[in-house]
């Protein structure tokens, strides 16, 4: 049971990363990716419009879309960010390993002095620190 | 009284587990910051204090990710905040004591403003503004004007920033001025809208 892609959505909907997560990912070109990011910053904005309920939790959403395929899951932190994480049905422990990716966020992208906020994340440390979650869960 | 143990528990569980350095290494770092920018601004006092607020204001931005992102793994669960005061006991209690290990207490609480005290400041352990001799007169720069931790004021704005509120922050009281604590004003200018909301609200 692998995990198959992150991204990563900033506040204003725009796609800051993304990043297969095992070899059995399916290969998406950047268009697709850009196209899979602003849709889905979308759709979690209308669900939490169109939801039945109107929930006390102000970061109302998509969290968790689960398909013959695939799993989908979503967190979405208080600041707007939204890390989405997609997986082979029955993988376990999505929130977790999403809990574990925004504290390397917050340790490497944000202490990185080169990296504007909301802009694409380029940072190696990042990238190898992703690298040792899956190593750890995958 | 028991959310209140709850939010100081949560900062000391946080400080025990961040790296730490040394303090005078902090201390010493950020003093020659200070002296850095008051070289380059011509020891213009009120240009300095915009400068370090606005240097604060960069590591807000990136603080508070950190703070929710390390609280959740760590299993502490820092509920929404349903009034300024939960916000003004988050920032004191977690905010402060995980990023720096010193006590900070709230205050002064309106529904649109709170004052934060600090006892202990760790930026200013070794230092003394100096004092206005007379025969410099009024040439010299106004040494009282210096909000030497004014830093704190742009990180608190940086951080409430990400999280919607729109706020402003002042130092109100400064040991190194000859008070007893440390006093930094906050005042809610606005809470700005999710980023999403407007263009999806039902006509």
């Amino acid at each position: 049971m692998t995990f198959l892609h992150l991204f990563i959505v900033n506040k204003s909907g725009g796609l800051i990363h993304h990043r297969p997560l095992s070899k059995h990912a399916p290969h998406i070109g950047t268009n697709d990716w850009l196209r899979i990011g602003s849709t889905f910053h979308s759709l979690h904005a209308i669900a939490a419009e169109a939801s039945p309920v109107k929930s006390k939790h102000k970061n109302d959403g998509i969290e968790f879309i689960e398909a013959e395929g695939l799993i989908l899951c979503c967190f979405q932190t208080r600041t707007g960010i939204k890390f989405v994480i997609t997986a082979e049905p029955g993988t376990r422990n999505l929130q977790k390993v999403l809990r574990e990716i925004y504290v390397s966020y917050a340790d490497c992208t944000l202490k990185d002095p080169f990296y504007e906020l909301e802009m694409p994340i380029r940072c190696e440390l990042f990238t190898q620190a992703v690298d040792d979650i899956m190593r750890q869960y995958g | 009284m028991s959310k209140s143990a709850n939010i100081a528990a949560a900062g000391h569980a946080l400080w025990a587990n961040t790296p730490k350095v040394n303090t005078e290494l902090f201390a010493l770092t950020y003093g020659s910051l200070i002296t850095e920018i008051l070289r380059d601004y011509d020891q213009d006092i009120s240009e300095v204090n915009v400068q370090l607020e606005r240097i604060g204001h960069s590591i807000g931005v990136r603080c508070v990710d950190e703070l929710l992102a390390k609280s959740e793994v760590n299993g502490i669960n820092i509920p929404m905040c349903r009034d300024l005061r939960e916000t003004a006991e988050v920032i004191a209690k977690i905010g402060f004591r995980m990023f720096l290990g010193v006590n900070c207490d709230v205050g002064k609480l309106t529904d649109k403003s709170f004052s934060l005290y600090l006892s202990e400041n760790p930026l200013n352990i070794f230092v003394e503004l100096p004092s206005m001799s007379e025969d410099e007169g009024g040439s010299g720069p106004d040494w009282n004007q210096l909000k030497y931790s004014n830093i704190y004021c742009g990180v608190i704005r940086g951080a409430l920033e990400q999280v919607n509120l729109k706020v402003e922050c002042s130092f109100v009281r400064d040991v190194l001025r000859g008070d007893e604590v440390n006093e930094i004003r906050v005042n809610v200018k606005e809470v700005l809208a999710e980023g999403a909301g407007e263009d999806y609200h039902e006509e």
